[in-house]
């Protein structure tokens, strides 16, 4: 019987198979971040160990980092010994950091694309649930804990239990591809199948609405593949991946001819046999507004927001969620998502922080000036992108409206830099969570795709960005 | 293992009200615990005692790969969180650091147990015991290589060579 494009993957990197438990795994990238690789560096120490395969490890910082100016030193004394300690580590064990002040410094998903660290058929993990995002390379991309991260430092392996595939089409070819975007089909995805419909599984992202995506676009649907609970999301790379990956910076040099064997291996087969299905019909789409406080709790801008026993369909903790979210983001049912008014906007994170999404928030910006009640802030994903746009002359359209032009960094997506909302303040976000509490203490999360972020900021409400020309 | 639960009668408590994200720069495992449940239950660390269990609905532990997650829960004193379903890195980082027994149960026990409940769990048996109630439920029992890092304390304790 074919095998799916998962499996393959997983087969060629068996180390030890165990039936029914977990299997070791090799890994073949493992990238690194400040937040989650303090006490695995601890415990190579404590027992002697080394780093097996440095070649293999990139570091960067990007969680804690301040995104104003990056030459300044950092006045938040536990970010700065945090960020300190990587450098520490990373010259201790002979791991490539991307620091501060490195041109290639950003966010971990957003630099291993686009320095061609990031491979097809490739096992890559990191200390971060978003990894998933790699796998729009037709990559098998894992988040891991520091405990994970230690292993794979000493060992290059891990121990996983084999996920099982499950296949999401997307059928159909977008009408309006400038309005209807890649995080509004990942989270018309998400509203469908639950915020646990991945646990267990793989998804492989297929059908037209897929193939037609680039791959930046591709990547923001990986990377919201953890928001559904799957271990990991991938798409069978095409001639559009190669065309990304070739002649970046890290790239390898027999390129080509791994192309080729990418080329003939890397894709479900026809007879693979997928545990789970899940089809939608791209003309469904229409632009999304989560309205609580995971990512399933979602709508259509068109849409009220649905009351407690709408959402719940008879599923009682469903119902007692939906009833505290709408306490906690202060909303009612029956609310017009049009009606609602916000007070910031973050345009930024490893979901939409690439150059596309900034080019496409930016025709929505040009000539306007943001409603005078919003505070508004882009965030590029790397001090690459940043420097793209720069030279489109993008920093300029977004300043010129009023909003804030940044450093690259994680920033507003988790709150762990100065860049929070206060309590009660309510942001269109094109990152990935909307949890309690998840962008500052109190703070009200709405996510959305960079359009209508950047539409919400120059309205000061949501806005349905299909009625405005984004051409 | 016996204890008294602290239920969450809710889905998705996701790791950023288990342990919210300005947090993650704690290296003090005690004071991390301080701010355990801090985005959900204020109380949480006033009420929770050593040898206290968690119980909650399906998906517990999704979002962010943070093992600073069950390090707050397990320096909090909590030893097992029992819930209908588990987000896959939150279980498997509860496993690794042998931080504390994530458990999956049925309707049977989540419906069954309420807060302040004393149960016991025999993981030997896959059974729990609520005392208070007098009632007996079954867990679903781990795979053999989690039983066997949870029983040797952790990934690093744990020798695969003696299989």
């Amino acid at each position: 019987m074919g095998r799916t494009l998962f499996e393959k993957i997983w087969d060629s990197h068996l180390v030890v198979e165990k039936q029914n438990n977990p299997s070791l795994i090799y890994i073949d990238r493992h990238l690194v971040h400040e937040v989650t690789s303090p006490q695995a560096f601890d415990g190579l120490r404590i027992n002697n160990r080394k780093v097996r395969r440095p070649d293999l490890t990139i570091a960067t910082m990007d969680h804690n980092v301040p995104t104003t100016d990056h030459s300044l030193p950092i006045l938040d004394q536990t970010s700065s010994v945090q960020i300190q300690t990587l450098e520490k580590n990373c010259k201790d064990f002979g791991i490539k950091l991307f620091d501060i002040a490195s041109p290639n410094q950003g966010i971990v998903h957003v630099i291993g694309p686009e320095l061609g660290i990031t491979l097809p058929g490739a096992t890559i993990v990191c200390g971060d649930s978003h990894t998933s995002t790699h796998g729009a390379f037709g990559a098998l991309a894992l988040g891991i804990g520091t405990s994970d991260v230690e292993h794979v430092l000493a060992s290059q392996t891990m121990w996983l239990e084999k996920p099982v595939p499950f296949e999401i089409r997307v059928e159909g070819k977008r009408k309006n591809p400038h309005a209807v975007t890649a995080k509004d089909i990942v989270l018309s995805i998400i509203k469908n199948i639950g915020t646990g419909g991945g646990t267990g599984t793989v998804i492989e992202y297929r059908g037209e609405g897929i193939s037609d995506l680039s791959m930046e676009q591709r990547m923001t649907i990986c990377n919201m593949s953890i928001e559904a609970g799957a271990r990991a999301g991938l798409v069978a790379p095409d001639e559009k991946t190669f065309d990304y990956l070739r002649g970046r910076k890290y790239t390898p040099k027999n390129f080509e001819s791994l192309v080729d064997t990418w080329r003939d291996r890397l894709k479900s087969d026809n007879d693979a046999k997928f545990e789970k299905q899940f089809v939608l019909n791209i003309d469904d789409i229409v632009p999304q507004v989560s309205w609580g406080t995971n990512p399933g709790m979602t709508c259509d801008v068109t849409e009220t927001i649905p009351s407690p026993d709408e959402f719940s369909k008879g599923d009682s903790n469903q119902k007692k969620g939906a009833e505290k979210a709408l306490d906690y983001m202060d909303l009612k049912p029956g609310t017009f998502m049009e009606d609602i008014k916000i007070d910031r906007v973050f345009i930024g994170s490893c979901t939409n922080a690439r150059l596309e999404d900034l080019v496409a928030a930016s025709k929505v910006i040009k000539g306007q000036k943001i409603s005078s009640n919003v505070k508004a802030m882009v965030v590029p994903g790397s001090q690459l992108v940043k420097k793209q746009a720069e030279e489109l002359g993008l920093d300029k359209i977004f300043m010129d409206a009023n909003f804030e032009w940044r450093e690259a960094g994680c920033s507003m997506c988790l709150g762990m830099n100065p860049d929070i909302l206060s309590p009660g303040e309510r942001c269109a976000s094109t990152s990935n969570r909307n949890f309690e509490g998840r962008q500052g203490t109190g703070g009200r999360t709405h996510l959305v795709s960079p359009v209508m972020a950047a539409a919400a900021a120059i309205y000061g409400h949501f806005v349905d960005v299909r009625k405005m020309d984004l051409n | 293992m016996k204890g008294n639960v602290i239920k969450y009668d809710r889905d998705n408590i996701d790791t950023d009200v288990i342990i919210p994200g300005q947090y993650l720069k704690v290296h003090d495992y005690a004071e991390l615990a301080t701010h355990a449940m801090e985005g959900l239950d204020p109380d949480f660390h006033s009420k929770v005692k050593d040898g206290d269990f968690i119980l909650s609905g399906k998906n517990f532990g999704c979002g962010s790969s943070r093992e600073h997650a069950p390090i707050a829960l397990s320096h909090s004193g909590i030893k097992a969180v029992l819930a209908l379903s588990f987000a896959r890195i939150f279980y498997r980082n509860a496993v690794d650091g042998a931080f504390l027994l994530p458990i999956e149960i049925d309707k049977d026990a989540y419906d069954g147990i309420s807060e302040g409940d004393e149960i016991t769990i025999d993981v030997s048996t896959n059974e729990i015991k609520n005392i208070t109630k007098n009632q007996t439920y079954h867990m679903k029992p781990f795979s053999e290589i989690i039983g066997k890092i949870i029983a040797a304390g952790g990934l690093f304790k744990y020798k695969p060579d003696q299989d």
